[in-house]
């Protein structure tokens, strides 16, 4: 069976990518080694954060942004197609419910009460903006993964609005982590118990803040009904990996990209590539039995970058990309061993180590030019970028992949 | 000023000193122990872990060696709780000199050392990551030691037995009239707070700082602090100790300690035992020599690389400091500077910090013109009075009958909800570090990503502090650790520090915190 398009990584880049493409009738193929970071991160679609300051509307600073560091991914995308990516992902998996846009970041609380500006977010989410001011509840649950006591304090600390938390104390159960306890609140009873006990002590105004846990395929239902019968605004706070929300975003796209057709092979690693001088003719995937080839007419490196291990440094300080040993950009200088910088929250050397690409995201050699016509790349591969600091990962992700697709389509037409 | 009296004030919390008013405490004299920071927070804590066999020193010190026999029996009698009992091996990998494989035999039956000779087969049996290469091995009674366990329990038993014990109280002054050292100044490090403490007797075992110690009262002591850089990698690449069988050189030493292995070391001299940086030089030596030991070193995960600082002791300038014997110094100031009511114990190494100890108040009892034995060989350390060693599976063991996962705080290293509160609540602390020290938590894989999170927000309820004070202590936590971390940041490794940079810093977003 041969693909049109065959997508390496399965984070949010490679599922965008692969979904736009299936939507377009291409036959693909998503390969990857594990799920990606929709597993660990919240579903938030972060487009821009932090500049040099907190941004409050991602649609103004984007295009400063981009000039003032070149390079970053950004600057290869117009402003419309990072909001034309926004409007098709609301519109692809309604079922998610994701409010906003990039004309103002919302702003929801961490778990340890820090400000996180978010562009895009579940309806589960939403309900925690802390730009509404007032009174907010944070729900304690005994999850090791939440301290409500001491988020709320920060963020009352911080004077933006007053917090206060409620530990409640379920009865024992098997599995009381995050997801033993979305599974719970997918039980009629526990949301009873929920909402009977937190009734009589929640106050008049507050918003009502839990972990991220209020179910797992049926997310919606249950917030809407804790809602509805606590008669407050109730939202999801995203805590720890295992991320209950990034694994429904995980599950609907992937369910999405299926039932347009496309496949998913997770759990077996690209482990090379078979290519010419000018175009990559296959990819070498490690199967249970043996290395087996897969071949398509484009490709899209949704790899990710050095967490995900797309981009990989050995004990010698050799810093290169898995798969198909592209160069590199934002390498630093100095032979060996990368020097970190001794103070933790400093830019590191590496931060922004990934492959350079072109306007049609293709990756390029150090001339510029592309390296294989027929390549794309996508998200954290990309060069450039700091997205746990910016707060743009998952809106580099999306854009990127949506982006990626649309210079396939382009080419194939 | 406040001020105390006491018998006897033992200057620094490692093994020595911790070792000293333990017995000073046992022999029935009123001791305090002072310490600038935590209990084994200096060299103790950095050491590799290696209980000696004396293998180690068999050709080159001897004396070295008789006493790390000597030791090595009392210390797993008395504390074999801090003690895994791992064996070790002395092997000749085909870069080492087979023939010297007899000069070490000689060594050992010289100077007691418990040794045989085994079959290479037998030595690649039980550690099948050796290189396959090994011409000969020699198996002794090495061991390995926890060493936060040991200072504890050495503190604790002091406790029991009526001493003080301050942490946090650096030395600023040694108090003096006329020739005689009377007592100390002290500065608590927390509060800012000084306090004057009055002793008939000082005991000087700040180790490597123990120079500076001396010099407060007029005294010389003339301490080499000699770095060593170790590097602990995730897993236990070996379950025995592994040397290498050759005169002693950098690298040449991997202990399987708790849940890591750790190889070490490198032996040069610095000015400051404060300042110890860690080359890239000096790291890829220890990578490349455990490739030798254990091929595929240099592919496993490097979790933090540090270095400590050993109190080599010397009358003389020495260019060499791996010259200096590993045999303790005892220093009476009466007859060495003519200061009465001093003494200074250093050089050594933690595997005979109890006979350091033995020799230290012994010169102390002479000065009070006393004459009291010494009992710390017979009484074993709380926990260790069944003689059980400790081994890899206790806290497993510990965990199993009841588990709940959901109530694993350090998923790594096995800390429950329940003994991190108790120890928060023991130790009366709101730095994270001194809770690593005493459960090792966050020393696992993920460096503290998962739980270090978990523990603040613990700590902030457990300690009653505010939300500022809690984001110090995380935030110190994460610096600290980082200091370990960046130097050896490669391979896997760059994955986890990665992914932990993406809980800190986007998830949590500790960096906009207000401290």
């Amino acid at each position: 069976m041969s693909h049109d398009t065959i997508v390496i990584g399965a984070g949010l880049a490679g599922l965008t990518a692969a979904l736009r493409l299936a939507d377009e009738g291409q036959r693909v193929l998503v390969v990857a080694r594990g799920v990606g970071a929709t597993h660990l991160a919240p579903p938030t679609i972060d487009v821009l954060g932090f500049a040099d300051e907190r941004v409050e509307s991602p649609a103004e600073a984007l295009s400063g942004f981009s000039a003032a560091h070149p390079g970053h991914p950004y600057g290869r995308l117009s402003p419309e197609v990072v909001s034309a990516g926004i409007e098709w992902f609301k519109a692809r998996l309604p079922a998610l419910g994701y409010q906003g846009g990039l004309e103002e970041n919302l702003l929801l609380p961490t778990a340890v009460g820090a400000a996180k500006p978010s562009a895009v977010v579940p309806e589960t989410m939403n309900g925690g903006d802390l730009r509404a001011g007032g009174r907010f509840v944070f729900v304690g649950l005994r999850l090791k993964d939440f301290y409500p006591a001491y988020l709320a304090e920060n963020l009352t600390q911080s004077g933006q609005v007053e917090a206060r938390a409620i530990d409640l104390d379920p009865p024992p159960a098997d599995d009381g982590g995050t997801l033993g306890l979305a599974r719970r609140f997918e039980q009629s009873s526990f949301r009873d118990w929920v909402a009977r006990e937190l009734s009589r002590r929640v106050g008049q105004n507050e918003r009502v803040g839990f972990p991220a846990v209020l179910g797992r395929q049926s997310a919606g239902d249950v917030w809407r009904e804790l809602e509805s019968r606590l008669e407050r605004p109730v939202f999801e706070v995203a805590t720890l990996p295992p991320s209950v929300p990034g694994i429904r975003l995980f599950e609907a796209m992937a369910s999405a990209l299926r039932q347009a057709g496309g496949r998913l092979l997770i759990g077996q690693p690209v482990i090379g590539a078979e290519a010419g001088n000018s175009r990559v003719e296959g990819v070498i995937v490690q199967e249970a039995a043996r290395p087996k080839t897969y071949r398509a007419r484009s490709f899209v490196l949704a790899s990710g970058g050095l967490a995900a291990g797309g981009i990989r440094v050995d004990s010698y300080g050799k810093v290169s990309e898995a798969v198909f040993d592209l160069p590199l950009a934002g390498l630093p200088e100095a032979n060996g061993r990368p020097p970190f910088r001794p103070t933790y929250l400093d830019e590191q050397p590496l931060d922004r180590v990934g492959v350079a690409v072109d306007d049609a995201l293709r990756p390029t050699d150090l001339e510029g030019a592309p390296r294989f016509e027929n390549l794309h790349a996508a998200g954290a591969a990309l060069a450039g970028a700091v997205p746990w600091r910016e707060a743009s990962g998952n809106g580099l992700s999306l854009a990127t992949g949506y982006a990626a697709a649309g210079s396939i389509l382009e080419a194939a037409r | 000023m406040a001020s105390l009296e006491t018998e006897v004030l033992v200057i620094g919390g490692g093994s020595t000193g911790a070792g000293v008013v333990r017995d000073a405490a046992m022999r029935g004299f009123k001791a305090v122990l002072v310490e600038r920071r935590d209990l084994a927070d200096g060299t103790t804590g950095r050491y590799h872990g290696l209980l000696h066999s004396g293998g180690r020193y068999a050709v080159k010190d001897p004396l070295a060696a008789e006493e790390c026999v000597a030791e090595n029996a009392i210390l797993r009698r008395i504390a074999a709780d801090c003690i895994e009992d791992t064996g070790g091996l002395f092997v000749s990998t085909p870069w080492d000199d087979p023939a010297f494989g007899d000069t070490f035999l000689e060594g050992c039956r010289a100077t007691g050392v418990p040794v045989e000779e085994i079959p290479v087969a037998e030595a690649l049996r039980r550690e099948p990551r050796l290189h396959r290469g090994i011409s000969r091995a020699f198996a002794v009674p090495d061991a390995a030691m926890d060493p936060w366990k040991l200072v504890w329990g050495c503190a604790r038993s002091a406790q029991e037995h009526g001493a003080e014990i301050r942490l946090y109280h650096r030395v600023v002054a040694l108090e003096r009239d006329g020739q005689r050292v009377t007592g100390a100044v002290l500065r608590n490090e927390l509060t800012g707070k000084e306090v004057r403490i009055h002793a008939q007797v000082v005991v000087n075992a700040a180790g490597a700082w123990a120079g500076q110690i001396a010099e407060l009262a007029g005294g010389r002591v003339n301490v080499l602090p000699g770095k060593g850089i170790m590097i602990a990698m995730n897993h236990r690449l070996v379950n025995t100790v592994v040397n290498r069988c050759k005169p002693p050189a950098d690298g040449d030493i991997i202990v399987p300690i708790r849940t890591v292995s750790v190889i070490g070391t490198t032996d040069s001299k610095v000015a400051d035992p404060d300042d110890l940086e860690v080359t890239q030089s000096e790291i890829d030596e220890m990578l490349d020599e455990g490739d030798r030991l254990v091929p595929g070193f240099r592919e496993a995960r490097a979790l933090r690389v540090w270095a400590g600082a050993r109190p080599l002791f010397s009358a003389d300038e020495v260019a060499d400091t791996r010259e200096v014997s590993r045999s303790h110094a005892l220093i009476d100031h009466r007859e060495r500077d003519g200061v009465e009511g001093l003494v200074t114990i250093t050089g050594g190494k933690a595997s005979t910090f109890r006979l350091m100890a033995e020799v230290a108040v012994d010169a102390a009892c002479a000065q009070l013109g006393v004459d009291r034995p010494c009992q710390t060989h017979v009484e074993p350390l709380p926990d260790s009075e069944d003689g059980r060693f400790y081994t890899l599976g206790a806290r497993l063991r510990a965990h199993e009958p009841r588990p709940k996962p959901d109530e694993l705080i350090c998923e790594c290293e096995l800390i429950t909800r329940e003994r991190l509160e108790h120890a928060m609540e023991r130790r009366r602390t709101a730095n994270l570090d001194d809770i690593r020290r005493t459960l090792r938590l966050g020393m696992g894989p993920c460096q503290g990503g998962f739980c270090i999170f978990r523990a603040t927000g613990i700590l902030h309820a457990v300690q009653r502090l505010d939300s500022r004070e809690a984001n110090e202590s995380l935030l110190a936590f994460l610096q600290e650790r980082w200091k370990g971390v960046h130097p050896v940041l490669y391979g896997d490794q760059v994955r986890q520090a990665r992914l932990d940079d993406w809980i800190f810093q986007g998830l949590l977003g500790v960096q906009h915190l207000s401290t």
